[in-house]
């Protein structure tokens, strides 16, 4: 006897699957940058105007877009799927999950408007 | 005067009503070599005959005897009473409907199994003798075949315990990679149509507590990633 009717495959995942996996590889290039950057100005070897001078360059201001958008794409991915793994009501999952969209590029675009809008 | 070993088991029956109930028993150590499924059959044989379980082979090959051991999924049969520590506490396997002590509801599971039509397909004509397979592409089916379906590796999934109505588990996931690497096979692609899902696939998070679960020592989170790096690979 079957127990559960079958829909079949919705040929959906892989997507979620690498780009979590392709942002986390970013990640790992990226995010010791700016740590390296608090420390050094934590230990005194650079100060506010040479922080600003690095945060200001072109190059530097790309790479903060692309580690920003890698930090927003791997959260929103690992939270949709925990989201997945433990609300199994479709009438919550889809709300959570679009709020969850909403608000992550609500903080993607606020961010990137203050690495470019900068001067 | 014998050594004795204690164990406590887990007892239900759901004609008599009430909760489930840990009993404890003592069984005397028969000889050097004894297994967990000797201490049951003495229980059942000399001491209380009311306890149910499944057996079958005695020796790990029909699978019938999974069950959670100190906390751990494991056949009985080829488990030693040595390694154990006491009392040994026995359960049903995790996550299952209890049908009667330890005895075990297996249709969904098999069910699952039944889902990835685990037998070979084929498209060609059928030649006049069998299909014949290179040595080296028959020994990229070792580490599956040797699969029982004991189900300790699915029970002991997380994510099997949560969404286990629609993620197939490491078993049945495990069977899929069979057929989707045995070079006889004709129908790869629609076997990944098959499991290209986010919950029928993709809910394995790598947890691997199957691999530490399986009896015959096989890796179901290994098939599993091959499977995904099959369907990146198909997509990419």
């Amino acid at each position: 006897m079957r127990t559960v009717k079958e829909p079949g495959s919705a040929h959906s995942g892989l997507s979620d699957w690498y780009w979590q996996r392709l942002s986390a590889v970013v990640l790992l290039l990226l995010l010791p940058l700016p740590f390296f950057l608090l420390v050094s100005v934590y230990g005194g070897s650079l100060n506010q105007q040479a922080l600003l001078d690095i945060i200001d360059h072109i190059y530097s201001r790309v790479l903060h877009t692309i580690l920003i958008l890698a930090l927003i794409i791997h959260a929103y991915v690992g939270l949709k799927v925990i989201l997945e793994d433990y609300i199994h009501r479709i009438f919550w999952r889809i709300p959570l999950i679009g709020a969850m969209l909403v608000m992550m590029t609500g903080f993607g675009i606020w961010w990137l408007a203050i690495i470019w809008a900068w001067t | 005067m014998r050594e004795m070993i204690r164990l406590s088991i887990f007892r239900y029956d759901p004609e008599k009503g009430g909760k489930p109930v840990m009993q404890a028993y003592e069984v005397p150590l028969l000889n050097n070599g004894m297994k967990l499924l000797d201490a049951l059959n003495y229980i059942k044989w000399n001491l209380d005959g009311t306890l149910t379980y499944r057996r079958s082979c005695g020796e790990g090959i029909c699978g019938s005897d999974g069950l959670n051991i100190n906390g751990v999924n494991g056949l009985a049969c080829i488990t030693p009473i040595a390694g154990l520590k006491q009392p040994i506490h026995v359960r049903p396997l995790p996550s299952m409907h209890v049908i009667r002590d330890l005895v075990v509801d297996m249709d969904h599971f098999f069910d699952q199994y039944r889902q990835i039509q685990p037998w070979l397909q084929t498209i060609t004509p059928v030649p006049e003798h069998e299909r014949l397979q290179s040595t080296e592409d028959r020994a990229r089916l070792d580490g599956s075949y040797e699969c029982i379906l004991c189900g300790c590796c699915t029970t002991s999934c997380p994510s099997w315990w949560w969404n286990g109505d629609r993620f197939l588990g490491p078993a049945a996931l495990l069977h899929a990679n069979r057929w989707i690497v045995d070079s006889r096979d004709e129908a790869t692609g629609a076997r990944l149509d098959q499991v290209e899902d986010a919950f029928r696939l993709y809910r394995c998070h790598q947890i691997m507590n199957c691999m530490e679960a399986c009896p015959k020592e096989l890796n179901p989170t290994a098939a599993i990633n091959h499977i995904k790096r099959k369907l990146l690979a198909r997509k990419s």
